[in-house]
């Protein structure tokens, strides 16, 4: 039956498989060791043809990690060719130019064999917790101080691992259980992945995928070109600011939509930095194909086809495609701008259906001291800011975009660490004003009980340039990263006094549309919640609100908020 | 002789009854509109109705089980109590905050499920407990007093508390709870420690918000309904169904009402896969559609499939990840707003829609005859001659055919310009196609064909609308029970009598005391075999499975590993590491890095027999089927050029072995099943009726 498949078989396999990626990630997620995969998704995982094309992703993940590694794949194969590969064979790499541009990076794929032969891949990408070399930053000017480079090489060979490989890899990192038990996580997952794949070939009959895949590719593709046909044709430019390390770096982009394909340049964007943010172009390619998907077709699963009709380029030696040995330790504190500045470049031929602009980069902190009985310990959390309001709707506060990561709970944290998370709420009057508000940012602060000193790196950004509105809503609130009530420098290790107590604050996401034209209702309920201050809704969105209640009770109830209309009106004209 | 058992499901439209005398296998069925404003009259009602049929009286019951979807619609509708939520210093957003990430990577147009309380009833009490169990911040109890003052002039009517790492120390929680409840016992309260005690704030704190948020309509409800029982002269065990397909005492449901989410479906779930293991098919849909909804499950193997990460009342586009975390293990189903009772209406597209508004019971459907004057799926069903105006529950309910026919021709045929039967076959295709995409959907996304699986069909309106659904997801036959209508009560008397335990203490593999860990082990089975003891199991009959929590050293997740039974020493280490291994290779293919192995917490489940229901008639029966033609009727196939007069089988009467051909009507009290042209019907040994689809 491979070589002719009905409509409903095509279905039922291609789900299937999106199901088989979605086992692989639980998998993945239930046997790693570190939070950075187990609690933060900072991973993708994937099914791939006979001819290493994606063919299937898990729903959820993160696109810096997805596209990278689906466009990663082939670079892996052609230093082991399939013909050289052997049934047990897991290969794994973290070269930032072949897959996600970072070397904490590691990419992990296996072979599927069935009668000899092989007939699909599985892949995966994650995050390690550590690999050696500086505290993750942006300090390195070379990746040689990032860390450990394993180019492609055998995990396991034919079943058996790689010692040598794993003794290198304990001896060169800070949390060599974790590193190395989430690279076994990272090859069972495509154990179960494959498991799978082989009980639905068997059920089905089939001896190959291809006729499969390039039904799902074609139909992918063509439902791409179809949603890029019903665009308007034009050309489009925008630019955005990003914190930088030691001086703002500019962004730039020129988005050309021609018929079914789609090009889009970062021509003009700032040169190579001698730091570690620079972002390779595979990854650049990742965040821009990624924002074009979610622009114009996010119904249709994503797989190689998606990216054909898209053409992303960036100039040779600037800073979204940077040459070796570049550092590109922090590169996700450039690379999540991409998606926001694409969607200002389209806001215009795209009305209605993109979110304004959003705190973008995922904020992520690498925290290291000792523990009261005398052991180090290394722990990276995820943060996320307020994402970009709608047209039709708030933005979503404290949810990412355009990483799909999420956080780290406040007690796996304290369990693993002597850190200790004091506040975790939403950050009030973070939410850019507009017609619909931002997201809310969020408010954290820790301490250490090891009773000495600690320090963390931030890697953090929009501290300067705030999130910007779409249609008259206003900016978001930009993030800071004080200690002891002194901003102190993002993406850098800061060290700290035993007793310090650091305050990460998340930026909020921008509004959408003129806050003058919220309804009343609205802005007074979000006071009621304490979304927005008293003052802000006064002073941003010319609405009055009262609280008649009794200052010096806890609780402040919605009756006790009283809205006047009159004055309201006098602000609002 | 107290010997009979119960069991009782009450649905958004109407409350089922099985009673069943266990040796003899003689049952009855029945089947009452649910009464919502005291659900518990309906069981009054449907049980003395049952007893008086089989001569009995309520005190011949030994044991009723009871299971019902009333949690979860008080859920959806927001009409649990108004709720408080108290949390550690700092933390009181964990649960609008929650995991932070994008549950669809791809759509701009998410939305994140809305919190059960809102901001302005959280409070952040002064206290702080840290992982270790040890105090940072002592509870200020100052506060506490002070708090339940303005909660309870706010008219708070439920707590919820959860502090950080309160499953490791919940001190601080008991003694909120017990400050709380000493100044305001009206008040209900739950704390994390209770419900759920296991890491992970956010997750923990929105299940025990969801706990006592329907909490006191729970247990009202329970009680009532306890009371009327033990008048009726009762005295045997109550129980109720759980979302995982066990059963557990009024008393732990009253204080763990979030675990009864769903447990009125997750019995017919349960029960499908019963009633197909015992016609061998393993594998199938479980297709239950009632009056309300229509609940689509897949049963792999014999068993209805488990989820631990389920989430209540999925707002955007039914997505994972847009509904509220509850952390307790449950059936896993999709749930649809297609039932008997769903609305049909014209649009602003003039397009025909029907549901997802239910008529409910009350008014129901116009043919119903009970007020209700919007058209719905039961009134179509009734015009295209599927049900019997004078059969409705076995004759007890006459339905209005002229109104429901004004009803649809004035809504639905005039507008659409087009005759009252095809506005009816309309209305019944509309509601087909909804359930037919929902149960496709749910089948591929775990990965199976729906093509190949059998349907499994039951509750009031399922066996009048699943030959339909077979046909449009290409389905090779359908298996129709004998009480298809009130399939979810077999369910209930299906689950064997079980009691979880577990103990936490966590332990490296080598560094454990096992003369300690047998302690706990027997601790608990001696606690088992009490409560089943006293549940009325024979000793002899009760068997326990223990179990441990394990993974490597590191890692986040536990697997469930089997302990060997009897006294542990030193020597069985090796043992549970070769068992952890055993089990880890089986689920996950290969092994782990070379790191220790630890033990989280200590699990015993004591159970009794299981209970081998065999249902068993007297009525005279026949293989031949004509004998049990009891009439025919017009009813609407299209593909015989509309209305053809079609046999009616009486249900009762046909035996197994017997064999007949579509187009049939074969009606039992409380549900009719329709068989369309050409297919090919038996009756099964066990008295299913399996249809062959042409």
């Amino acid at each position: 039956m491979s070589e002719n498949l009905s409509t409903i078989q095509i279905e039922v396999l291609w789900n299937r498989l999106l199901s088989i990626a979605n086992e692989q990630q639980s998998a993945l997620m239930r046997t790693a060791f570190s939070t950075i995969v187990r609690e933060s998704l900072d991973l993708a995982c994937g099914v791939f043809d006979g001819r290493g094309r994606m063919i299937a992703q898990s729903d959820t993940g993160t696109p810096g990690h997805i596209n990278p590694m689906a466009t990663g794949v082939p670079a892996l194969l052609r230093v082991y060719p399939p013909e050289t590969l052997r049934p047990g064979d897991v290969i794994v790499t973290n070269d930032p130019w072949l897959t996600a541009g970072q070397i904490n990076d590691f990419t992990v794929l296996t072979p599927v064999f069935r009668d000899g032969a092989i007939v699909a891949y599985f892949a995966n990408c994650c995050h390690s917790a550590d690999i050696g070399g500086r505290i993750l930053s942006a300090e390195a000017s070379e990746v040689y101080e990032e860390g450990l480079r394993v180019p492609v090489t055998k995990l396991f060979d034919a079943g058996e691992p790689n010692h040598e490989l794993f003794k290198l890899i304990r001896a060169n990192v800070r949390t060599p259980d974790e590193t190395v038990g989430d690279l076994y996580a990272q090859a069972t997952c495509n154990a179960v992945g494959a498991r799978s794949l082989t009980a639905m070939m068997d059920e089905f009959g089939l001896h190959s995928l291809d006729a499969l895949a390039e039904e799902i590719i074609g139909r992918s593709e063509r439902a791409m070109r179809a949603a890029i046909r019903a665009l308007p044709d034009g050309r489009w430019t925008h630019e955005v600011w990003s914190d930088g390390f030691e001086e703002p770096i500019r962004l730039c982009v020129a988005v050309e939509i021609c018929g079914d394909e789609l090009f889009i340049d970062f021509a003009g964007s700032a040169p190579q930095s001698s730091h570690g943010i620079n972002v390779v172009l595979n990854y650049t390619r990742g965040y821009a194909s990624f924002a074009m998907k979610a622009a114009v077709c996010p119904d249709v699963p994503h797989n190689e086809g998606s990216f054909r009709p898209v053409h992303v380029d960036a100039p040779r030696g600037s800073i979204l495609n940077c040459i070796e040995p570049a550092a590109v330790a922090s590169r996700h504190l450039v690379g999540h701008f991409l998606p926001g500045l694409i969607f200002g470049a389209l806001a215009e031929a795209l009305p209605g259906r993109l979110l304004a602009g959003g705190a973008d980069p995922a904020w992520m902190s690498i925290w290291r001291g000792r523990r009261p009985d005398g052991r180090t310990f290394n722990i990276t959390v995820f943060q996320l800011g307020g994402s970009g309001a709608r047209q039709q709707k708030d933005g979503l506060s404290t949810t990412g975009f355009p990483s799909g990561v999420g956080g780290v709970p406040a007690e796996v944290i304290e369990t693993l660490t002597p850190l200790v998370q004091h506040e975790r709420t939403l950050r009030t009057d973070s939410g850019g004003a507009g017609r619909r508000r931002g997201g809310l940012g969020q408010h954290t602060r820790w301490s250490s009980r090891s009773g000495e000193t600690w320090s963390a790196s931030a890697m953090i950004d929009r501290t300067r340039f705030a999130a910007q509105g779409l249609s008259g809503g206003r900016p978001g609130a930009v993030g800071e990263f004080v200690v002891d009530e002194q901003p102190r420098p993002p993406k850098t290790v800061v060290r700290f006094a035993a007793n310090a107590l650091v305050r990460l604050s998340l930026p909020g996401g921008a509004g959408y549309g003129d806050p003058l034209l919220r309804d009343p209702h609205d802005v007074l309920a979000d006071v009621v919640e304490g979304y927005v201050s008293i003052e802000a809704a006064k002073r941003e969105y010319g609405v009055a609100v009262r609280y008649t209640g009794d200052p010096s009770r806890i609780l402040q109830l919605p009756h006790e908020f009283v809205l006047d209309i009159d004055a309201t009106n006098a602000l609002r004209n | 002789m107290s010997s009979f058992h119960v069991g009782i499901d009450i649905g958004g439209t109407f409350t089922d009854l099985i009673l069943v005398d266990p040796t003899t296998g003689v049952f009855v069925l029945g089947k009452e509109l649910t009464t919502p404003n005291d659900p518990s009259r309906a069981v009054q009602t449907v049980l003395a109705d049952a007893l008086q049929r089989i001569g009995a009286s309520a005190a011949d019951v030994a044991r009723i089980v009871h299971g019902t979807t009333l949690v979860t619609n008080a859920v959806i509708e927001r009409r649990g109590a108004h709720t408080a939520l108290l949390t550690s210093t700092g933390f009181r957003d964990s649960i609008e905050i929650g995991r932070e990430n994008r549950y669809d990577l791809y759509d701009l147009m998410l939305e994140n499920p809305r919190p059960l309380v809102p901001r302005h009833l959280r409070v952040e009490i002064p206290q702080r407990t840290l992982a270790d169990g040890t105090t940072l911040q002592p509870l200020d109890e100052v506060f506490v007093a002070r708090l339940t003052t303005e909660l309870t002039d706010a008219g708070v009517e439920a707590i919820a508390i959860c502090f950080l790492h309160s499953f490791t120390n919940p001190h601080d929680e008991q003694r909120t709870r017990d400050i709380l409840k000493a100044a305001a016992p009206q008040i209900r309260v739950s704390i994390s420690s209770d419900v759920n005690p296991e890491i992970r704030e956010f997750e923990r704190a929105s299940t025990t918000i969801l706990n006592v948020y329907v909490q006191e309509r729970v247990e009202h409800y329970l009680h009532e309904l306890e009371g009327r029982l033990r008048d009726m002269g009762f005295a045997g065990r109550f129980y109720m169904m759980l979302s995982s397909g066990g059963i557990a005492t009024i008393d732990t449901a009253v204080q763990f009402p979030v675990r009864l989410l769903e447990s009125g479906p997750a019995a017919g779930a349960l029960a499908a896969a019963r009633y197909g293991h015992q016609s061998s098919i393993d594998s199938l849909i479980s297709f239950d559609m009632g009056g309300t909804t229509a609940k689509i499950a897949v049963v792999d193997d014999g068993r209805p499939l488990i989820t631990h990460d389920f989430e209540v009342d999925r707002r955007y586009r039914f997505k994972k990840g847009s509904g509220l975390p509850v952390r307790i293990p449950v059936i896993e189903m999709i749930e649809i707003g297609t039932g008997g009772g769903s609305i049909a209406r014209i649009d602003a597209l003039s397009l025909l829609k029907v549901g997802p508004d239910s008529a409910g019971s009350a008014p129901g459907p116009v043919c119903y005859g009970r007020g209700g004057d919007q058209p719905t799926v039961t009134d179509a069903d009734l015009l295209l001659g599927y049900l019997d105006p004078e059969f409705f529950l076995g004759g007890r309910m006459a339905l209005d055919l002229i109104g429901a026919t004004a009803a649809i021709e004035r809504r639905i045929a005039q507008p659409l310009g087009v005759s009252i039967a095809e506005a009816a076959w309309g209305i019944h295709q509309v509601a087909n196609e909804a359930m037919a995409n929902a149960a496709r959907v749910h089948t591929l996304e775990r990965g199976r064909d729906p093509r190949r699986l059998p349907i499994f069909a039951f509750g009031g309106a399922g066996p009048v609308h699943a030959f339909r659904i077979a046909q449009a997801l290409g389905a090779p036959s359908l298996l129709f029970p004998l009480g298809a209508g009130v399939m979810s009560t077999v369910g209930f008397l299906s689950a064997p009598l079980a009691f979880d335990f577990v103990r936490s203490w966590r332990r490296p593999l080598d560094e454990i005391d096992f003369s300690h860990a047998s302690a706990l082990l027997q601790e608990m089975e001696v606690q088992g075999e009490r409560v089943l003891v006293q549940s009325g199991v024979d000793p002899a009959q009760i068997t326990h499975r223990r179990e441990a929590d394990m993974r490597y050293i590191g890692q986040g997740h536990e697997i469930r590993v089997p302990l060997p039974a009897g006294e542990l020493t030193t020597a069985h280490a090796m043992d549970v590491a070769a068992a952890f291994r055993n089990t880890y290779q089986r689920l996950y293919e290969r092994l782990g890095p070379p790191v220790g192995l630890e033990i989280l917490n200590w699990r015993v489940t004591s159970s009794g027999p299981d209970p081998r229901l065999m249902l068993r008639f007297d009525a005279p029966m026949t293989t031949h089927a004509d004998d049990a033609v009891r009439g025919r009727r017009n009813a609407y196939f299209p593909e015989l050029g509309g209305f053809t007069s079609t046999p009616v089988y009486d249900r009762y009467r046909l035996a197994p072995g017997t064999h007949f051909t579509g187009p049939a009507i074969v009606e039992e009290r409380e549900s009719t099943v329709i068989v369309g042209p050409h297919a090919e019907c038996e009756i099964d040994a066990h008295w299913n009726l399996r249809v062959q689809l042409p």
